[in-house]
């Protein structure tokens, strides 16, 4: 667990641990501000189990699929998403070691200094002037 | 007369069962039937029946293939968003005008105001995923099919009938008048009760079609959940499933715990009005028992039908944005986070029916809470475009509409999760255009934008890109008039669901038409545009169609498509799709 | 891969029961809610006889016509439920009782003389 649950996992969990911590506030503002303070026992159990059951629930949720992504994680392969079974499939950390060698060459050659993850900037532009060329043919044709 | 009917109804239904013989007496002769002697003999062994697609339209009414079950799934939607349309336009064309000039009965327009709703969730946002769901997710995540191919099949088959019924009111049927209870179906006007004439025949058949849609979903739900934990592909781990499978996965099972509690209550209401029971009479259980039941299960509904629209938008916008997916974890768990909280958050809806301010006060904290993650997922999209290399493809431009629309759908939603604000908008048309910023400007965005998306993958056609981007500039500029003319009649104190207002709000609600308008001249070329590009469209001319290889932004169902295209190639010439599929059947190798 | 794209193009199925599965149970839904004898009897037949038929392709049982003799079992219980029903309460239910009740013999008797005189004209599927 000590291994799963590691900072980086840590920190992709924070992203739930917010709405916990909303639940939380209220939990202690009904508890300290007490606005309904002649609730009785039942009424009592009720406002605070509505909140106890989202905040338990979640907090499993949240234990349960970290420890699942985390753990196939570091125990096999991991893709970007949707890449899992094609053939010529980079892994992350391939892609990640391309570009950090990239970075490395840059500030050597002092070219290209923005390589961003998801390809370089001028291919990109090329493939805005035609995006869709096919489509615009397409246009034509079907006008007919 | 009584007599004459059970007997035509017997004779009816007798001829009905015969002919449902001698269809299957046919089919099951076709099936025995192997035209490539190779693998026929295995077949009955392989628990898969047999190794070849019927010609023509029984190929439809007998596949139990998903991406053909996910091709009907579409049709289908497609079919009810025109029904659902037409029908709304036909109640934007009578709030032109104060009084009922247009329709000329208040009474036509509940109807209506109670078809579109049930038509647009139920037989248009549902299927409509469903129809992306089933065709992708066995692509993506690398399975042969899903899990119980035939069950498939059924819950698709459950839905026109279901669809029938709950038009059924519509119908020239002596005695049967449609439906006007609202999409929510409150106790006691549903429950028959009173001078009203919601007794009617015609609300009993609506429950069944709700019902049997609710069991279309619950069967399809169990599908996916099966296929996505069973049927992954090795190399799919729980860390490389992408983000629609997820948000399916996590839809699954709030349909799982939210639509049979629907079912039951659906039952429980017809029995309440056929049987005399009274679990919603207040001698028994009382009204507000049907509004918690339907809420708990209605709450979750709304995230059933945001959550894969959602993931369509987090799987297409990254493409073109020339990146990948920005903080792709915490998409992840946020989606899961919606999940479970959406079910401690239904007594939202019922803010305003006098229930026990302290149980009020713990169901706003927790909607409260539910906006951070998908607070979340907005600023996860964003940083994606960010300093990204934008391609402003028709989907690309949908996705955009979708982050737009979702933001002003989802800031007003958080105000009305607020009890005092609440109370002052509740039941005002400010609710209205809330919630169909979030059903129509985004959930249909994203939908459309799926659409466009995978249009060349599924026809290996290309829609006609002009069209297509007068369709979105059209559905962009009339979603906001429609919708954010509502939020301003909210905010004066139109109330919802009435035929006829006061001649004040007559500007706004004139306006809210003309956006509807526009609505409906984008459908219509929307409609014009799918139907002819895939008859006659240009042929998409390599695997990757959209060069996402360019960016290292290519995914498996493309991958799919590009073998699909290099297999037919070889055999077929490039032909038609059918004659590509019957170029595959000779392979019993997998038998 | 290369020999098989389209992970699924493997696998060409077709079933003719889904459809009528499908069909069956609004029909038999509509006939027993509103008391409709044709509808109900009618609907359940379908019903339980695509049931059955989608079973014995799956191979969950050995025989359609031993499927269909289990079923009437379930069709004659919950008919029996509603006649028990009819007596203890103020709704009328005898109509939908005795229509589920008949189906049931009726699968029952299809059941039991398909498994004893109809096997070898089955389908070979």
């Amino acid at each position: 667990m000590a291994e799963i649950f590691d900072r980086d996992t840590l920190l992709d969990l924070t992203v739930n641990v917010i709405p916990l911590g909303i639940i939380l506030f209220f939990v202690a503002a009904f508890v300290i501000l007490d606005p309904f303070s002649s609730l009785d026992f039942y009424g009592r159990v009720l406002q605070m189990g509505l909140l106890a059951f989202p905040f338990v629930a979640l907090a499993i949720l949240t234990y349960v699929s970290g420890k699942a992504i985390a753990g196939d994680e570091k125990q096999s392969k991991v893709f970007f998403q949707g890449q899992a079974t094609m053939e010529d499939a980079k892994t992350k950390h391939e892609v990640e070691e391309a570009i950090e060698a990239e970075i490395a060459g840059d500030a050597e050659a002092a070219s290209d200094g923005e390589a961003t993850e998801g390809g370089d900037a001028d291919e990109a532009d090329g493939a805005d002037d035609t995006d869709e060329a096919d489509g615009a043919d397409a246009d034509a044709a079907a006008d007919d | 007369m009584e007599t004459s009917g059970q007997l035509l109804l017997t004779v009816l239904m007798g001829a009905f069962l015969l002919g449902v013989a001698a269809f299957l007496a046919r089919v099951e002769d076709w099936r025995s039937y192997t035209p490539l002697g190779a693998g026929g003999g295995a077949v009955g062994e392989s628990g898969y029946g047999h190794a070849e697609k019927p010609a023509g339209l029984i190929r439809w009414l007998t596949t139990v293939d998903h991406k053909d079950i996910g091709l009907l799934y579409g049709a289908y939607a497609t079919i009810a968003f025109v029904v659902g349309g037409l029908m709304v336009m036909l109640m934007r064309a009578e709030l032109t005008t104060p009084a009922t000039d247009v329709l000329g009965s208040a009474t036509f327009y509940n109807s209506l105001l109670t078809s579109h709703g049930i038509t647009m969730l139920f037989l248009f946002g549902t299927p409509i995923i469903a129809a992306f769901s089933n065709y992708l997710i066995p692509l993506v995540i690398g399975a042969d099919d899903m899990a119980f191919p035939r069950i498939n099949a059924i819950a698709f088959w459950l839905l026109p009938p279901g669809a029938l019924l709950i038009w059924a009111g519509f119908f020239p049927i002596p005695g049967v008048i449609p439906a006007q209870t609202a999409w929510t179906m409150y106790t006691p006007l549903s429950a028959g009760v009173g001078a009203g004439n919601q007794a009617n025949v015609g609300v009993d058949l609506m429950l069944l079609g709700l019902h049997l849609t609710g069991v279309s979903a619950t069967m399809g739900a169990i599908n996916f959940i099966a296929t996505i934990f069973t049927e992954r592909a090795e190399e799919v781990t729980w860390a490389n499933l992408d983000i629609f499978s997820w948000t399916i996965l996590t839809q699954s099972g709030l349909i799982l715990f939210a639509f049979p509690l629907l079912g039951s209550a659906l039952v429980m209401l017809l029995l309440d009005r056929n049987f005399g029971t009274t679990f919603f009479a207040v001698e028994g259980g009382g009204p507000i028992l049907w509004q918690h039941l339907f809420w708990f299960f209605g709450h979750p509904e709304v995230y059933i039908l945001v959550l894969p629209p959602m993931g369509i938008v987090s799987y297409v916008l990254p493409r073109f944005s020339g990146r990948k997916l920005f903080g792709f974890k915490f998409v992840v768990y946020s989606t899961l986070a919606i999940g479970v909280l959406s079910f401690g958050v239904w007594a939202h809806h019922m803010f305003a029916t006098g229930i026990d301010p302290r149980l009020r006060a713990s169901f706003m904290a927790v909607s409260l809470a539910i906006a951070i993650p998908s607070a979340v997922k907005t600023f996860n999209w964003i940083t994606t475009m960010w300093n990204g290399k934008l391609r402003l493809t028709t989907p690309m431009l949908f996705c955009i509409g979708f982050v737009s629309n979702f933001i002003i759908g989802g800031v007003t939603g958080v105000f009305l999760a607020s009890i005092p604000v609440d109370l002052v908008l509740h039941d005002t048309y400010y609710v209205v255009g809330h919630f169909h910023y979030i059903v129509m400007g985004a959930i249909t965005f994203a939908g459309m934008a799926g659409i466009y998306y995978w249009f060349p993958l599924v026809t290996g056609r290309w829609y006609q890109r002009r069209l297509a981007k007068a369709h979105f500039w059209l559905w962009m500029i009339g979603t906001n008039v429609t919708f954010f003319a509502m939020v301003l009649l909210g905010y004066g104190g139109m109330p919802r669901r009435y035929a006829t207002y006061l001649p004040k709000f007559a500007t706004l609600h004139q306006i809210a038409s003309l956006g509807a308008l526009l609505l409906l001249v984008g459908g219509i070329i929307w409609v014009y545009n799918i139907v002819t590009s895939w008859m006659e469209g240009k042929r998409v001319e390599s695997g990757d169609p959209w060069r996402l290889d360019e960016t290292n932004l290519n995914t498996a169902e493309w991958d799919w498509f590009e073998a699909k295209r290099e297999t037919s190639l070889a055999a077929t010439d490039g032909g038609e799709e059918v004659k590509t599929d019957g170029g595959q059947e000779s392979r019993a190798d997998d038998e | 891969m290369d020999e098989n794209p389209g992970v699924s193009e493997g696998y060409r199925v077709a079933s003719p029961w889904p459809l009528f599965v499908a069909l069956g149970i609004p029909i038999a839904e509509i006939g027993i809610l509103f008391g409709l004898v044709p509808l109900a009897v009618g609907g359940l037949l379908l019903f339980c006889g695509s049931i059955a038929g989608i079973l014995h392709e799956n191979e969950y049982v050995a025989s359609a016509w031993r499927g269909l003799a289990v079923l009437s079992v379930f069709v004659i219980v919950a008919g029996g439920g509603l006649w028990y029903a009819d007596a203890a309460t103020e709704s009328d239910l005898l109509v939908r009782a005795y229509s589920m009740i008949g189906t049931g013999v009726l699968l029952l008797l299809a059941g039991v003389g398909g498994e004893l005189f109809a096997r070898d004209t089955e389908p070979t599927v």
